[in-house]
């Protein structure tokens, strides 16, 4: 029992974690319909961004925190703008943009694997507290990413609903069409989606940062684990999207309570495998927003 | 003893050796032909230059790059310079096989460091059909020894190394043993050579965990092996894996004595102070070993390099050194030398070569090598050498 209760608390905390790479995630796709891998290197610039003020320009760890969001921002923007925009403008086809966005992945890595090379950079120091709740270890990076997931969730669901950019980015994700025919400058809706939804990512980077270092390749797995959560979820679902990312860390850990931690790799997918045969349109896609 | 003593000559000595063809070594009565000199001796390397985990390969490469200077430095190969075609795998064995092609298209090379178990069993098969001599040292699996005729080792294997982690817990009384192993061939290998000796010793393996070596979240695992009840945890599994492992462990209130193979740079900085205590057993690079090739040479890398050479620098600096060594003895036998063919002819007929280590070194019949083997301890993100390891033949 005292191994389900550490499993159980291990699949809360990761589950924060993959919601937040979800919430971002969807949040681009939903809107934009662009399969964003890029958001992998946009997650690990954030990071990058984070270590360099703290570990080599010597800002405090809360300082050099706040510059992440802000950097992934302008990160995610910038790529939309120089490289999604451009062949949307062209018209064209989601395949096209979907290998742009597989190649821009790539070469964002390798830009940083030439600037930080492609070993792990660590904040020095720095060391979680440690919470004992009976037989459960907890740390302070996996109480922190369940705040911050509630935290997030929380602001973007009042931006999206109490904000003329949010109703601009709920209209543009139910019909981009229409959204453009009475008026929404879909362009500039889409620019503001990426760096919000980059932002969200760079906030789980940060927690990576802390918890194992950075490195260029670091945004490869979250990415996939983002897709499976958003679909899991149901794209376009901001509950859905947190209610995703627990159930996959609820599952990848509690999963692997009785079978061999072999596996763990592939039961988010088998997850994901079953909930598109059972339920395609995501396991929460009725709570829209 | 005079013979002995020229025989373990320190670098320059060795490297004016092989300019001169002075070393008597393995001097055929005559040669057959006179010998077809290629203009440069060309020995390929890959290495992992643009791995995540690419600290060792550029150790490798400094060790490499030195051997080279020196030998070119007293006069090449009796004449003919050495240069080092140098290859990046990226820790990839899909992009060292395309390495190695290039390293054949372009140079025709007939002699290959490897590097890195995954790429170096890719890699190997092709070398072996195109007969091209192959040194590893830094590969650890067992599913590469004994299974090639051209590849030869200068760094312990994953059978030497676990049984010498081991003894560290043997020494202590230990009985249950839990184990964190990477889901890779060289992970494997150690679980297999570490579950049949410590099962021999009249041990009991009370969990086994596995993670990719590039996981980044093995929570779960660190759960279950905490509640396994063992009296010490092994980790098998190379840089920068065991950092994350040390880490959650300790976080998780695993107190238990661990065990492992490999302590580099990248692992303290993930483990952080979780480190302390950590011990492994690994090769030992000693440069006071009593022989003066380790100490001129180490003084000689501090120079160049600002650091001490350790493990993986040695043993690709040596690389050269054997290589060049079996190119000598393959030109005074005469002909058209420079094939892998020769450098393996060369080897075979006379298996024993100056080691960097001190003394000879002397290669077994499977491609293996013979080193000992130190244990070390980290305090303060360090490892200190305690004594080496005994391991029953």
């Amino acid at each position: 029992m005292d191994l389900f209760a550490q499993l159980l608390a291990n699949g809360l905390g990761n589950g924060a974690h993959y919601a937040l790479l979800g919430l971002g995630f969807g949040l681009i796709f939903t809107t934009t319909r662009i399969v964003h891998f890029a958001y992998g290197p946009v997650f690990a610039v954030s990071a990058f961004a984070v270590w360099l003020a703290v570990a080599v320009g010597g800002l405090p760890l809360a300082a050099g925190v706040v510059l992440a969001p802000l950097t992934a921002a302008a990160a995610g923007a910038l790529v939309y703008w120089l490289a999604y925009r451009p062949f949307e403008r062209r018209g064209m086809s989601s395949h096209s943009v979907l290998i742009l966005s597989l190649g821009l992945s790539i070469v964002l890595e390798s830009l940083l694997t030439l600037i930080f090379g492609p070993n792990i950079h660590t904040v020095p120091g720095f060391a979680p507290p440690i919470f004992i709740l009976g037989p459960v270890f907890l740390t302070g990076l996996q109480i922190g990413e369940v705040i911050a997931v509630l935290g997030v969730a929380g602001a973007l669901l009042l931006f999206l609903r109490q904000t003329r950019y949010g109703h601009a980015i709920l209209a543009l994700s139910d019909d981009r069409d229409m959204a453009r025919i009475v008026g929404i400058d879909t362009d500039r809706i889409s620019l503001i989606v990426f760096a919000l939804g980059s932002a969200i990512a760079a906030v789980a980077a940060v927690f990576t940062l802390l918890n194992e270092g950075a490195t260029p390749s670091m945004g490869f797995n979250p990415v996939f684990v983002a897709f499976v959560v958003a679909v899991v979820g149901g794209l376009g679902s901001i509950p859905g999207s947190i209610l995703g990312g627990f159930l996959v860390g609820l599952v990848e850990s509690l999963g692997l309570w009785k079978i061999p931690t072999e596996w763990q790799n592939s039961i988010a997918f088998v997850l994901l495998f079953v909930v598109l045969l059972a339920r395609p349109q995501g396991l929460f896609a009725g709570a829209r927003r | 003893m005079t013979q002995a003593i020229t025989r373990r000559a320190a670098a320059s000595v060795l490297a004016s050796g092989l300019a001169s063809g002075r070393f008597p070594l393995n001097r055929p009565a005559r040669a057959a032909e006179p010998p077809k000199d290629p203009p440069v001796f060309r020995i390929g390397a890959l290495l992992g230059l643009g791995d995540k985990a690419n600290w060792n390969a550029t150790v490798m490469q400094r060790g490499i790059l030195m051997a080279v200077d020196e030998i070119n430095a007293a006069g090449g190969i009796d004449g003919i310079k050495v240069e080092a075609a140098i290859e990046d795998h990226q820790g990839v064995p899909r992009v060292g096989v395309d390495a190695l092609q290039r390293l054949r298209a372009r140079y025709d090379i007939q002699a290959v460091l490897l590097s890195y178990s995954v790429v170096a069993l890719a890699t190997a098969p092709i070398c072996e059909e195109q007969k091209i001599f192959m040194l590893d040292g830094g590969s650890v699996t067992d599913g590469l020894v004994g299974k090639f005729s051209y590849l030869y080792h200068n760094r312990s294997v994953a059978s030497v190394l676990a049984r010498a982690a081991l003894t560290i817990a043997k020494e202590k009384g230990f009985k249950k043993m839990a184990v964190m192993c990477a889901s890779t061939d060289d992970g494997q290998s150690l679980l297999r050579v570490s579950q049949a000796d410590w099962k021999a010793h009249g041990g009991e393996i009370v969990a086994v965990e596995q993670a990719l070596a590039t996981a980044s979240n093995v929570d779960t695992q660190i759960a279950k092996l905490r509640t396994s009840d063992a009296d010490f945890l092994a980790i098998w599994e190379f840089s920068p894996g065991p950092g994350l492992v040390l880490k959650r462990a300790r976080e998780f209130g695993m107190k238990q004595p661990i065990i492992g193979v490999e302590f580099t740079a990248e692992i303290a900085k993930v483990a952080g102070q979780n480190a302390d205590g950590f011990q492994y057993a690994s090769d030992y690079f000693n440069p006071n070993a009593g022989d003066p090739w380790p100490k001129r040479f180490a003084d000689a890398y501090q120079k160049k390099y600002g650091d001490p050479p350790e493990v993986y620098a040695a043993n690709y600096y040596e690389g050269i050194y054997v290589i060049a060594e079996l190119i000598r003895r393959a030109r005074e036998a005469g002909g058209d030398y420079f094939k892998g063919e020769r450098l393996l002819e060369a080897v075979r007929a006379k298996p024993r070569v100056p080691s960097v280590y001190g003394g000879d070194m002397v290669f077994q019949p499977d491609g293996t090598c013979l080193k000992r083997v130190g244990i070390f301890s980290v305090k303060e993100a360090k490892g200190s050498f305690e004594h080496f390891a005994e391991l029953a033949k």
